[in-house]
């Protein structure tokens, strides 16, 4: 026996060939026993005759010549079966190398069977296998749960195309499986509506084709897209939304620049005014975006105001008031309002000269029912002042806006000894919503 | 300018933001226009239904103060006071199909101050 190949060989199989050489061993050893038996026969005949003295060579001649005859019978068979003896050898060498093959392939088989199972395993996606009229015929694990039943018996064989239920979704997939019948692969997206709120699902379809190159199956692949629609979704609305605000900033930057021209005494003092107004919407758009451009600290407009007006002199102002958080419109009204009265202030009042100061107060009132704000802006020791003459933006702004934007009532006082600004407005109608 | 009524059409402004209240309104004075100004729609029904002189009615959108938005407020003008004509005005894109009610006109913001005044009085000679 070839050990070789006997080791790559089943046992069974080993056994099976080894028994046949045996059979074969063993009729070579009865055809040899003949053999010998026939020419021991052969020669006590012929040593008999002799000794009888009665020759008689023409049967023992026949004799011999039928012991001869036997004998190359014998070693015709011989040859015979050690020839037989020698196919089966090689018929097991090849059967041994064609199994050998077969394992491999069965090995890869495996291999990949297992990969696939655990692709399967590993992946969120929902993957199904199809008939070639749209039913479930396999689907992977999670199947159940994302279509909205008990258990895989509820799936299989019955229409993928049932569980969908929005029209468009329905032609999405009606497409999809003509596509694939036709041989051709397919992705869309499609909303599911079978849990507690639709989800959305990016998904391929593609043919599975027979051994005939033709379809078979259709093989369905869904993958859960139901985070990045609504991230679509919110970043739509949040682009609308900003578009909306830009254009109300717009306008707003357009109703300052056309009231500082109709109020200005000349193209010039327009142009510097519009200019430092334009700053200081800036700057309170800073404090805006903080507060995702719906609300304003008022500390933080404040702030603005103090560091755009103070030229980096300490002490020109003091500021005390708690943390408030205004509504975006009501924030841009109030740091318009700050840099009217401090650029006032820079050229007729406190911060004229050295010496002035600008204290900045506010508080919350909650003696009365409804809580009230009171803000408060007073010059001190600056130069004497007097009421202005004309009425400029600032004081419009002052004198109509404020009132209007906040709900309360303003008042814009020149005693001599600086200008004095109260803003008294209810709570409720100034915090951001 | 002149004192008689029918050159000084009576518009009703609504606006909650005081800085363009008050150049629309500057707008529309030079215009010709007698203003009346409301800073919600609560505000514009209350002159409304105090005043039968109003001819015609602007008004923005997002107004957080009030009980309802411009869109609303357009809706319920129309009903209530068909003779008055509405004009909305926002910053927001195009309305949606529900939003305006029959007649109504839509201008972005920001707009050119001359199209403002040229669609309220193309208002106002409709209606005359």
């Amino acid at each position: 026996m070839d050990t070789g190949a006997s080791c790559k060989i089943s046992a069974f199989q080993a056994t099976v060939a080894d028994r046949r050489l045996s059979a074969l061993e063993a009729e070579n050893h009865h055809l040899r026993a003949l053999l010998s038996e026939a020419s021991r026969q052969a020669d006590a005949e012929a040593e008999r005759n002799a000794r009888l003295g009665r020759i008689v060579v023409s049967e023992r001649g026949a004799s011999r010549i039928e012991a001869r005859r036997i004998v190359a019978e014998a070693v015709r068979m011989r040859a015979e079966a050690e020839s037989t003896v020698e196919h089966c050898r090689r018929d097991l060498a090849r059967g041994a190398a064609r199994l050998a093959g077969a394992e491999e392939l069965n090995a890869q088989l495996r291999a990949s069977e297992e990969f696939n199972r655990r692709i399967l395993w590993t992946t969120t996606d929902f993957v199904k296998v199809l008939d070639l009229d749209g039913r479930l015929i396999t689907v992977s694990e999670n199947g159940p749960a994302v279509l909205g039943v008990e258990t895989f018996a509820g799936l299989v064989g019955r229409a993928w195309i049932d569980f969908w239920s929005a029209p468009d979704s329905r032609a999405g997939i009606r497409d999809a499986l003509d596509a694939a019948r036709a041989g051709r692969p397919c992705r869309f997206q499609a909303v599911l509506n079978a849990g507690a709120a639709p989800t959305w699902w990016d998904i391929a379809v593609t043919p599975i084709d027979g051994a005939d190159g033709r379809p078979e199956r259709i093989l369905a692949v869904s993958r859960d897209i139901t985070d990045l629609k609504r991230n679509e979704a919110r970043q739509t609305l949040l682009m609308q939304e900003l578009a909306h605000r830009v254009k109300n900033t717009l306008a707003l930057v357009q109703a300052v620049a056309t009231q500082t021209l109709r109020n200005a005494p000349s193209l010039e003092e327009a142009g510097r005014a519009l200019d430092a107004r334009l700053v200081a919407l800036a700057q309170a758009h800073d404090v805006l975006v903080q507060g995702a451009w719906s609300s304003a600290s008022l500390s933080g407009l404040v702030a603005g105001a103090v560091a755009l007006h103070g030229d980096g002199v300490p002490g020109q102002f003091t500021v005390s008031g708690p943390d408030l958080t205004l509504a975006a419109g009501h924030g841009l009204t109030l740091a318009l309002m700050l840099h009217e009265l401090a650029t006032n202030a820079a050229k007729y009042g406190a911060l004229s000269t050295g010496a002035g100061r600008v204290a900045i107060s506010w508080a919350i009132d909650e003696t009365e029912p409804d809580a009230r704000l009171r803000f408060r802006w007073e010059e001190i020791g600056g130069p004497p002042v007097a009421p202005p003459t004309r009425t400029g933006f600032g004081t419009r702004l002052i004198a109509r806006c404020l009132s209007h934007d906040f709900g309360g009532a303003v008042a814009l006082r020149f005693p001599p000894t600086g200008a004095v600004l109260t803003l008294e407005a209810p709570l409720a109608s100034v915090v951001a919503a | 300018m002149t004192d008689s009524p029918t050159d000084q059409p009576v518009v009703l402004l609504v606006e909650d933001d005081g800085l363009l209240l008050m150049e629309a309104a500057d707008t529309l004075a030079d215009a010709g226009f007698t203003v009346l100004e409301a800073s919600h729609a609560d505000k514009a029904l209350k002159v409304l239904e105090n005043r039968d002189d109003v001819q015609v009615l602007m008004t923005d959108v997002d107004m957080p103060q009030g009980s309802m938005d411009g869109f609303a407020l357009a809706r319920l003008v129309a009903d209530r006071w068909p003779a008055i004509p509405v004009l909305v005005v926002s910053g927001m894109g195009t309305p949606g199909p529900y939003d305006m009610p029959d007649g109504a006109r839509f201008i972005p913001k920001p707009y050119e101050p001359n199209t403002l005044v040229r669609t309220l009085r193309s208002f106002i000679h409709r209606a005359a």
